[in-house]
């Protein structure tokens, strides 16, 4: 294989920005364990102490590596669950709290605010489009 | 404002439409003829059927600039479009079987894996997983 531009700069980049495997494993971990725990309390202290770090230095590994701290990236998949949930015809606050919400309130408001359009209007949108595409 | 459609620009549409459909699986959306050489030709994602579509533009036979800024992306092995896979190790061996060319294999890159090939219409086209 030709050594490319392209493959020197991903070598240096890698070299100055990626070469820490380690705390690479552990934000890769939190991650997981966000994915997998989204509906529930977001505990910085139990999640560090499960990566065996301390609460602050994990929440600034995870903001460097994905530029986005824990919580904003739990939201994120609160909302997209909610998505799902509300294009399968979920109630607005029953969604609310399947996915971890616990006021309908804020929910429509961070909802709003990430797609443009309140879970209603968003749920009255994808059944009329999923019912003229039927 | 919303993203509608992006551009991919290609040396040869009919052969970047089998590429793109018969082998990375994506699916024509739509197919105008404007001139001789020259088609509205977009795909989307089989995935995302109404996401944002990809214009396979014929710009580096019509446009120098567009052409030679094509050639040193590709000579430099530089990707400008990256596509989003579950399971990176799988679709490069899919893709491989049906004779795509990779220059860089499956990589971790930090928090994620990727991969480049070569279109075969004159671009380096980045595979992308989020790594677990």
């Amino acid at each position: 294989m030709i050594m490319s531009h392209y493959l020197n700069e991903i070598n240096r980049i890698k070299h100055c920005c990626f070469n820490n495997e380690r705390q690479i494993q552990t934000v890769l971990e939190a991650r997981n364990y966000i994915t997998n725990h989204f509906d529930e309390e977001l505990k910085l202290d139990q999640l560090s102490t499960l990566q065996l770090s301390s609460k602050f230095h994990l929440l600034r590994l995870f903001k460097r590596y994905y530029g986005i701290t824990p919580k904003q990236y739990q939201t994120e998949k609160r909302l997209e669950r909610s998505k799902q949930l509300l294009k399968a015809g979920t109630a607005v606050a029953e969604t609310c709290y399947e996915v971890g919400f616990e006021s309908p309130a804020s929910f429509c408001t961070l909802f709003k605010a990430r797609f443009g359009c309140s879970p209603s209007a968003f749920q009255k949108i994808a059944i009329f489009t999923k019912s003229k595409n039927i | 404002m919303k993203v509608h459609v992006l551009s991919i620009p290609v040396q040869n549409q009919q052969q970047a439409l089998q590429f793109y459909t018969e082998k990375l699986g994506f699916i024509k959306k739509i197919d105008i003829t404007l001139t001789e050489s020259n088609r509205w030709l977009t795909i989307v994602s089989k995935e995302e059927p109404d996401g944002t579509e990809i214009l396979l533009e014929p710009s580096p036979n019509h446009f120098e600039p567009a052409k030679a800024y094509q050639q040193a992306l590709f000579k430099a092995g530089i990707p400008y479009t990256q596509f989003l896979v579950d399971d990176i190790l799988k679709e490069v061996e899919r893709l491989q079987d049906l004779g795509v060319e990779f220059s860089v294999p499956p990589s971790d890159m930090g928090m994620v894996s990727i991969a480049v090939f070569n279109d075969t219409c004159g671009n380096n086209i980045q595979l992308v997983q989020m790594r677990s």
